[in-house]
């Protein structure tokens, strides 16, 4: 019985793998771009605008993200996450425990909540 | 043959606590089972860890070790089911928006150092649990093969805590993983639960097989006819022992703490056995097992097979036989039967024990023959011991013929 259970899930494990990386390879180059075409773009000015936990904008990298709809599932309380809203997030993403970044999960997580990329300010 | 609720109870608890504690914090969606997963997966894992350390009052507590192991093996390849699901839902989950994306939440190149630990945890556990199934690898190799579990695990924690940090579920499992692969390493792979011995003497009843009585050194262990010893045996004069802790079955058990242990050449280490010498140092560890222990009173019926034979000896040396007995010891030939005249002559001594001694091949019918003329079969108390096909294909017989399954008690040879 084990041995079929580690058989079959081991099976199971390798096509999904393969399916999954054939998949990436088939989908038409730059879908998400199409789909999104033309992209927003928003400053840190109009991020902003969007600091409280009711409505809550974040620039993390080159990315703006909307995350009122996560942040009551985020595991930290929203008092400690709020007042990253309005900002530009990076620093605090990439060192969330003691200078660990945010894990794989949390990263495949963000990419539901993007909403367009952070236009740089012009070098003066 | 079911174990005890209480310690299966707590199993359970253990191996569900990261993923309880986890629910509250993770999202309904697939992305947020995908991660519910991995901690179901490490709690199954962690809680099977604690069922290889091979103390005897746990053992004894779970039923006995083969039980034990028997929900170790169980429960570890739950887990391992679980966590290969952990980063396939993680990665379907984000399938539908952007399949490339889905593929980078897998691809070790393009993932950080953990995602890439995560990969090799999978394969060693992949690799180890292959090696785990192939019983018939020689044990060296299939014992250098089954490492590559711990390394998965360690590999699996190192992982968790790169994602989770310090947190209640992440400290959980690598506190149930360290502790029982520091214990297991510690009190039974290297010894420290093991009481200390000598070889006092050495018989060789059959050709292949060996008879090592060992005289204790120190507080000995309590051990009952039936019942099985991890012994480990080391350098002596003219001797050198390979050192591995192996299972064997006692075959006599004296007052004062001497027990002897049959031994027949299987493996590298117990070929080199049947050159033991008076005087070696062991290490015995347990006892382990039920087999013959607490008996219901009722007339019983005996099988065993080859080296088998060996707990029905170990009862016949300590006490005389008070129910009525048949024994059938089946054997290749009886040039290579151990103990057969030792037999022959405690059967014809002991008035309720009849014996019945049969030379055979792989094919049981002949057994089984011999069985149907058994008087009251249905009514018998049944006990195997021999290897495993013929464990199987006589026990399907009995069945077949009435008895009830819970008279038919057996010890099979394939314990590693």
């Amino acid at each position: 019985m084990m041995k079929r259970i580690y058989i079959g899930s081991t099976i199971a494990f390798w096509i999904a793998v393969t399916a999954i990386w054939a998949g990436s390879l088939l989908a038409p180059p730059g879908q998400r771009a199409v789909a999104q075409s033309p992209e927003p773009s928003y400053t840190l000015q109009e991020v902003a605008a969007h600091a409280s936990a009711e409505d809550c904008w974040m620039a993390i990298g080159a990315e703006v993200y909307d995350l009122t709809a996560y942040l009551p599932h985020h595991p930290t309380p929203p008092t400690v996450i709020a007042p990253s809203c309005g900002t530009d997030a990076t620093a605090a993403y990439n060192t969330k425990n003691r200078g660990r970044p945010h894990s794989p999960y949390a990263a495949s997580l963000l990419e539901k909540y993007r909403i367009g990329r952070l236009e740089q300010a012009p070098t003066p | 043959m079911r174990a005890p609720l209480p310690p299966v109870a707590l199993l359970a608890a253990l191996a569900l606590a990261p993923a309880v504690i986890a629910l509250p914090g993770v999202p309904m969606t697939l992305a947020g089972a995908g991660a519910w997963l991995g901690w179901l997966g490490s709690g199954l894992i962690a809680a099977s860890l604690l069922l290889m350390v091979r103390e005897p009052a746990f053992a004894a507590w779970f039923g006995d070790l083969e039980r034990m192991y028997r929900w170790h093996h169980g429960m570890g390849t739950l887990g391992y089911a679980v966590l290969l699901a952990h980063p396939v839902v993680l990665a379907a989950a984000s399938l539908p928006e952007d399949p490339a994306a889905a593929w980078r939440v897998l691809s070790p190149a393009a993932q950080s150092w953990h995602t890439l630990l995560a990969w090799l945890a999978l394969l060693a556990l992949m690799a180890g649990l292959a090696a785990t199934f192939a019983v018939r690898l020689p044990y060296s190799l299939w014992r250098s093969l089954h490492a590559m579990l711990g390394i998965g695990v360690l590999l699996g924690l190192v992982h968790t805590l790169a994602i989770d940090g310090v947190s209640a579920k992440s400290m959980l499992v690598v506190a149930a993983a360290v502790i029982a692969l520091g214990w297991r390493a510690t009190r039974a792979d290297r010894g420290g639960g093991a009481r200390p011995y000598e070889v006092s003497a050495v018989q060789h009843p059959a050709p292949l097989t060996t008879e090592v009585t060992l005289r204790p050194l120190a507080a000995p262990i309590t051990v009952a006819p039936g019942q099985f010893v991890m012994a480990a045996f080391f350098d002596g004069p003219h001797f050198r022992g390979c050192g591995e802790y192996h299972p064997y079955t006692v075959s006599a058990v004296a007052p004062g703490g001497t027990l002897a242990l049959g031994i027949k050449a299987l493996g590298d280490c117990t070929r080199n056995i049947q050159s033991i010498k008076t005087g070696v140092a062991a290490r015995v560890q347990g006892a382990y097992g039920s087999f013959l222990v607490d008996r219901a009173e009722a007339p019983e019926l005996w099988i065993a097979a080859g080296i088998g034979v060996t707990p029905f000896l170990a009862l016949l040396r300590t006490q005389p036989v008070t129910r009525p007995t048949d024994f059938f010891y089946a054997f290749r030939s009886a040039d290579s039967a151990p103990y057969l005249a030792e037999l022959d002559g405690l059967g014809a001594a002991q008035p309720h024990l009849h014996t019945h001694f049969l030379a055979m091949q792989e094919d049981t019918s002949p057994l089984c023959a011999l069985l149907a003329g058994v008087h009251d079969l249905t009514d018998r108390e049944v006990y195997m011991c021999g290897p495993p096909p013929l464990i199987d294909a006589v026990g399907d017989w009995l069945r077949r013929r009435g008895v009830p399954p819970q008279h038919i008690h057996y010890e099979r040879f394939d314990f590693r």
